[in-house]
């Protein structure tokens, strides 16, 4: 579905990601662990398009497409959901309102046609059931005030709203209690098909515990220095992230 | 060295014929002059300097009333052709209190004596109808000085939409004055809606008088203008009243807007609430200045004061400043401002929603603006300002 190819970005010329290599199929869930300041939330957010990046060297195509030429709202179209870590508060902004505009420009690109508002809510009646979340956070400005678990409950209702082909959480666990891990968990679980794909970002294994990657890789300094199964999640959990430190040290 | 400000004056006086009122403001003016260069409540908005350069005081203006778009919503509609109150083009209930008279004494701030002086009559209006009262000016050429007077009585509701239309073509300037009192336990809401263009100079002043138990609401919406000054003075002197500000300034091209204004708590418990945002491009100016004075006697005071601004220029100017001074020691008094560019974060969390650039910042910019649409009464005016904020934004 992806295929991350010696990826390089900087930020200010400041080089964050030197040279990613990923491959994600449809149908796989994908965890990309390591320390703080990695590069994680920034491959996260290099593959939604944030423009504050400068791509200066190797390629990502998207379902054959290259995907690094379009925009942030074309990435989306085609099916890319990035989960925010710090989800935006947009003041007189309704989730309602902005997710029926967001869902009928996704169709429109699509070329499919617009939903009515009697189609939008039963739609939305559906979907907000899978989260848990309440009518009345809904007609609330977007995230304004908003506990952080609601912001991230919000993230996910988003996305199982806008049925994307590939998501990519990003650091979606972080500051959630155990309930509302499992509710976000379980909105994840219930949203995956053969057709759809996950990176799952995150620093904690905790969250793997709900949501079961295929495949684990660590990033480490920009580049993904260890790749393997869930049982590496485990083993990050109980010895840290120092002996990752130390092999890639030693090469 | 001539004063500027002495030479429009001078211009004027030759045509001067009032009554003993408005020849006691004429000789005021003369002593206080209008604001020049050093005039602090004038610091960004050299009006009298822009009108001498701008503005032929001798011309003789001419009727462009259009009836394009008036009487269609129920209530009253007074007509006023540059200044002068116009019975045949209005339209109004007979349960309109009103009358046209001689001009009596108003404010002493320079412009309010100037249209005091040269006001050709008084309109005074008094409540009672349930409908709104629509008050639209129609000025052309030169100088209009259109004077309205509002007595809101002891209970009643009371509802007045003004609009100013003036020529493309032709430099006007307008010299506006409106005065409310506001009864007890009375409710007085006043709209403009100032959608005008770049030959519109105006000085606009409005001065309400709240009485007990009773709440006064502004709203004022500026769109365009080549020099617009609002002068919103409310006064509360009495216990438990309110008083409401909110206004937007969305502008482009060079138009230059200046809201000055100024909530006065004399009394114990009354309150007062001030939003204004503003939405700046291109080369446009804008000016909030917001006073609010607590008076000694005036304990258990809230007032709260709020101006946002949004930039998307860096030719845009924009001046904020938040004026308070308090003389109780029991109040609750809280002012806010802020200023700058659209959020970038905000507008990449909406595109990355499949929302393109241009609808996700209208979006933002939209919500922002609706905000300052707080309790405006009259239905048809909400939608006339929806739709200017849409189509001004889109």
């Amino acid at each position: 579905m992806i295929s991350i190819k010696n990826l390089h970005a900087s930020i200010e010329d400041k080089e964050i990601l030197k040279g990613i290599d990923l491959e994600v199929k449809a149908g796989e869930v994908h965890a990309i662990m390591g320390p703080n300041g990695s590069g994680k939330s920034t491959l996260a957010s290099v593959l939604a398009g944030r423009e504050d990046y400068d791509i200066t060297k190797g390629s990502v195509t998207f379902e054959n497409e290259d995907l690094l030429e379009l925009s942030p709202e074309e990435r989306a179209q085609k099916g890319i959901f990035l989960a925010f870590q710090y989800p935006v508060e947009i003041p007189g902004v309704s989730t309602t309102n902005f997710l029926k505009t967001a869902i009928n420009q996704v169709r429109e690109a699509r070329g499919e046609k617009a939903l009515d508002a009697v189609n939008f809510l039963k739609l939305m009646k559906e979907k907000m059931k899978l989260v848990d979340i309440d009518q009345s956070l809904l007609s609330r400005s977007l995230n304004e005030g908003f506990s952080g678990g609601e912001k991230k409950r919000n993230e996910i209702f988003q996305m199982a709203m806008l049925e994307p082909k590939l998501s990519i959480l990003d650091e979606t666990d972080s500051g959630l209690d155990i309930d509302a891990l499992k509710i976000v968990a379980d909105g994840v679980n219930k949203l995956k098909t053969k057709d759809t794909a996950t990176i799952v970002v995150t620093h904690y294994q905790r969250l793997l515990d709900y949501i079961v990657p295929d495949y684990v890789h660590v990033l480490y300094k920009g580049r993904i220095v260890k790749s393997g199964d869930k049982s590496l999640a485990l083993e990050l959990e109980e010895k840290g992230y120092d002996w990752i430190k130390e092999e890639v040290a030693a090469v | 060295m001539i004063r500027e400000e002495t030479t429009i004056l001078d211009q004027l006086t030759s045509s001067f014929q009032g009554n003993k009122t408005q020849k006691e403001a004429l000789e005021m003016l003369n002593e206080i002059g209008l604001p020049h260069k050093k005039s602090e409540a004038y610091k960004f908005t050299p009006i009298t300097s822009i009108l001498k350069k701008n503005i032929d005081f001798s011309a003789t203006a001419e009727n462009i009333f259009d009836a394009k778009k008036l009487y269609e919503e129920e209530g009253s509609h007074l007509v006023f052709i540059n200044g002068i109150f116009s019975k045949d083009h209005s339209k109004f209930s007979n349960t309109l209190k009103f009358e046209v008279g001689d001009v009596t004494e108003g404010k002493h701030d320079p412009f309010s004596l100037l249209n005091t002086a040269y006001a050709a009559e008084e309109v005074r209006i008094e409540s009672g109808q349930e409908a709104p009262v629509y008050v639209y000016h129609f000025n052309s050429n030169g100088m209009s000085n259109p004077r309205i007077k509002v007595t809101i009585k002891d209970g009643h509701t009371f509802r007045l939409v003004e609009k100013l239309i003036t020529p493309e073509d032709t430099k006007t300037f307008t010299n506006s004055y409106i005065e409310f009192s506001v009864g007890k336990n009375a409710f007085g809401y006043h709209t403009k809606v100032q959608n005008y263009n770049d030959a519109t100079y105006s000085h606009e002043t409005v001065v309400a008088d709240v009485a007990k138990d009773s709440h006064f609401y502004n709203n004022t919406f500026s769109f365009e203008g080549a020099m617009v000054r609002n002068n919103l003075t409310i006064n509360l002197d009495a216990e438990n009243c309110e008083g409401h500000m909110y206004g937007l300034f969305l502008l482009d091209k060079k138009s230059h807007v200046d809201n000055n204004t100024s909530v006065d708590h004399m009394k114990p418990n009354s309150y007062s609430n001030e939003m204004y945002k503003g939405i700046l491009d291109e080369k446009s100016t804008g000016i909030f200045n917001g006073k609010i004075y607590v008076r000694q006697d005036a304990q258990k005071t809230n007032a709260f004061q709020s101006n946002n601004n949004i930039l998307l220029s860096e030719d845009a100017t924009l001046h904020t400043k938040p004026q308070l001074e308090i003389w109780a020691d029991d109040v609750k008094c809280s002012h806010g401002c802020t200023s700058g560019q659209l959020d970038e974060d905000a507008i990449f969390y909406l595109r990355a929603r499949g929302i393109n650039e241009k609808n996700a910042k209208a979006m933002i910019l939209k919500a922002f603006a609706l905000e300052t649409m707080g309790h405006i009464k009259v239905e048809s005016i909400k939608d006339e300002v929806q739709q200017l904020i849409d189509q001004k934004l889109t």
